[in-house]
């Protein structure tokens, strides 16, 4: 679907060596419209917001920094480890801030299951609904964030699929 | 046709014969570039510039080189090559002049090469058997016909975005097309004024 | 075929007519003839018009900060443009709050040069050069950090305050197609002048950290410029207190060697924090300043030591180290060099043992 203007120049900074190294996009071909559109429909099918899924990673990502970039127990059966690096990169949105270069790890003791999200992820995802193209280096799939975060009660989301 | 002077050309292009809501021509910057009333009316002048400047300069190469050498079916590549080159000057001056509007019109700026009005005009002028005045006058008439179509559509958009509540289905294309219709069943009211064929 | 021949020859004619005219269009309408630039009502630049005010300055050997190579992705090159810049362009909007706005901040990279400026920028920039290096060392200092040493070739010699940082230019490699700039502290000496020491830190998904890792080679000739930054020694007597982990050394390492030279007997601690000892590094130039200099101090800590580390020094983080060897900081002036999270769990324990937060210094690049 043809996007405008400024859709066309936010889907430039998305792309490798731009803002981050493999760019935000991934293997994915579609427009960033197309992606924000699907990702849009499938949080609201998983019966969330993107407000709230930002704020659970904010709510983690808080309860890890005490760790001063050592890994620590928080709520009840997480572990979290929030470490950086220096340096602050622009939202590919386009507008004024730079997001330090802050990266959480998140491993889920009950399910076994890790996930890492930065600073900019959450940004992302809380003020635009951006969670990365298919294939991108930090894509957050909204049905993984919603399982491994625990963002609604057990049994209503897909349970993981046994794999490699 | 003959009988038609300049002045008859030029207010049935806009009015009567309005290339845009008329014969539905050169719709996708149309749709695409109308939300802002500033834009547009930076589009529609270069639109204007481009049809008016190519339309008679298409005549004078068809006239005196495609006909004399019985090369009238080359027309439509050499229409386009002319209204390319046209464009990008176009684009210079515009970068020159404004560069804000160079920024905000973007990518319709060069789109202007492919939008179908401008090849149409041309056209119309060699299926009418045009002459040098007339084509100036149909070529500046659709120009403005255009122009007026996409400044008008550009305000009642924003109209719409301000005041009205749009369903979500029908936001962008959906409501642009609508109101597109409304304005080409107005538009037809004029009919019957001046024929132009 | 004869009427085949003439039409080919009709569309090229007219082709190459409309060519002829659109580069005479070029060379008269887009071509803005020389402007002339004064730079903070001094020094007058003359340029070539028709780009865009960050290159036309890097041209003429100003440096304007910027991360993203002038694309307009990083908001950094930002200016006072007094006269000549024309309207606001809907590219600079985002990166301008409205303040800046309404005192004519700009961005260097989307103005266009098209007639005679007027701009104001930071004194020191001034002084900021583009060197030409090639790198002479690279050591891995630990599992994700590398030492870099870059051997200048022209200019010859740099002169810079320990504590300041330069710009590494990062060339299009793999998939990136675009020069991006990363900075990074100086490590070594300042009297050393011609060669810089940046210590690296490998970072998930970044453009320079993975060019210098898994690319960089010795003999490859790196841009740089700078040097940039306000982190430096000040002029008193108060007692040191250093905090700083992983790369976080390079400037805390540049000030102690500058100290080493001329002796200085200010008392000094500084603490390191890691988290194994596989995050150790330069502990034997550590060990050996706290030799050649009157009352310095090395403390590193780990917060996780491995099983085989066999650790009997400080351990716990950071704070809780600095919290139990500092009972009043009220006469000391800190030195921090770390993540914004560090720093300000740090601020916060100085401040609780008495310091004033204009005491406090730290190296922000963010």
């Amino acid at each position: 679907m043809k996007q405008s203007v400024r859709d066309d120049q936010i889907q430039e900074q998305m792309r490798p060596g731009v803002i981050t190294r493999d760019g935000m996009l991934g293997a994915d071909r579609r427009k960033v419209r197309d992606i924000l559109e699907a990702d849009d429909a499938a949080v609201r099918r998983l019966g969330l917001t993107h407000a709230r899924i930002a704020a659970r990673m904010r709510e983690l990502r808080d309860a890890g920094a005490a760790g001063l970039g050592q890994a620590i127990d928080v709520l009840d059966h997480f572990e979290v480890r929030v470490d950086s690096a220096r340096g602050g990169l622009p939202c590919p949105f386009m507008h004024e801030g730079l997001f330090g270069k802050e990266f959480v790890e998140v491993l889920n003791r009950r399910s076994g299951e890790r996930l890492t999200f930065t600073a900019l992820n959450v940004h992302m995802i809380g003020t635009h609904g951006f969670y990365e193209g298919e294939g991108a280096f930090f894509r957050q799939d909204p049905q993984v964030l919603a399982r491994v975060l625990e963002l609604l009660p057990e049994g209503s989301v897909p349970a993981a699929q046994k794999g490699p | 046709m003959e009988s038609l002077g300049f002045f008859a050309i030029f207010f049935s292009a806009v009015f009567t014969n309005n290339i845009l809501l008329t014969n539905y021509l050169g719709m996708c910057s149309f749709l695409g570039c109308s939300r802002e009333l500033k834009t547009s009316f930076g589009l529609g002048a270069a639109v204007i510039f481009v049809m008016a400047a190519t339309s008679v300069l298409n005549w004078l190469v068809y006239t005196y080189v495609l006909v004399p050498l019985n090369l009238d079916y080359l027309r439509f590549i050499v229409f386009i090559v002319v209204i390319a080159a046209f464009t990008q000057l176009v684009e210079m001056i515009i970068e020159r002049v404004s560069e804000a509007l160079y920024l905000s019109l973007g990518l319709f700026l060069p789109l202007i090469a492919v939008n179908c009005a401008i090849l149409g005009a041309s056209l119309f002028m060699v299926i009418r058997q045009y002459t040098f005045w007339q084509t100036f006058g149909y070529g500046l008439g659709a120009g403005v016909g255009w122009g007026l179509a996409i400044l008008a559509m550009a305000g009642i958009r924003q109209r719409l975005a301000q005041r009205s509540r749009v369903p979500a289905g029908l936001e962008g294309p959906g409501i642009a097309l609508i109101i597109a219709g409304t304005m080409a069943l107005a538009f037809m009211g004029f009919n019957g004024m001046v024929s132009l064929n | 075929m004869t009427a085949l021949l003439i039409a080919i020859g009709v569309i090229c004619a007219i082709n190459v007519v409309l060519t002829l005219l659109l580069l005479l269009a070029e060379a008269t309408i887009a071509n803005y003839g020389s402007c002339t630039v004064t730079v903070n009502g001094e020094k007058r630049l003359t340029v070539e018009g028709g780009r865009s005010l960050l290159a036309s300055l890097k041209q003429e050997q100003i440096f304007i900060p910027s991360a993203c190579g002038g694309r307009g992705s990083c908001g950094l090159c930002k200016v006072v443009v007094l006269d000549g810049a024309g309207p606001l362009l809907p590219t600079e909007l985002p990166w301008l709050s409205p303040e800046e706005q309404r005192t004519q901040v700009r961005l260097a990279c989307q103005v266009k040069v098209k007639r005679d400026l007027q701009i104001r920028i930071p004194e020191e920039l001034l002084s900021v050069r583009q060197y030409r290096t090639v790198v002479s060392g690279l050591v891995d200092l630990t599992h994700d950090i590398k030492q870099v040493t870059l051997k200048l070739i022209e200019p010859q010699e740099i002169t810079f305050t320990a504590g300041q940082y330069i710009q590494f230019e990062v060339p299009p490699y793999a998939l990136t197609d675009e020069p991006v700039y990363r900075a990074y502290s100086v490590s070594s000496s300042s009297a050393q002048k011609d060669s810089v020491e940046l210590e690296i830190r490998y970072v998930p998904n970044g453009i320079c950290t993975t060019y210098v890792h898994q690319h960089l080679k010795v003999g490859d000739t790196v841009v740089i410029n700078g040097p940039y930054g306000e982190f430096r020694l000040s002029d008193t007597d108060r007692e040191m207190i250093c905090i700083a982990g992983g790369s976080g050394m390079a400037p805390i390492k540049s000030i102690l060697l500058d100290m080493e030279r001329v002796r200085n007997p200010r008392k000094c601690r500084y603490f390191f924090g890691a988290r194994a000892r596989r995050d150790l590094f330069l502990l034997d130039e550590m060990r050996k300043l706290e030799q050649t200099l009157p009352d310095f101090r090395f403390i590193p800590s780990l917060s996780r030591p491995e099983e085989g580390d066999a650790w009997e020094g400080e351990r716990g983080l950071v704070t809780e180290v600095v919290s139990r060897h500092v009972d009043d900081a009220s006469h000391a002036e800190a030195y921090l060099c770390g993540s914004p999270l560090m720093i300000d769990a740090c601020v916060k324990i100085l401040r609780e043992k008495g310091m004033l937060e204009e005491h406090i210094f730290y190296d922000k690049f963010s």
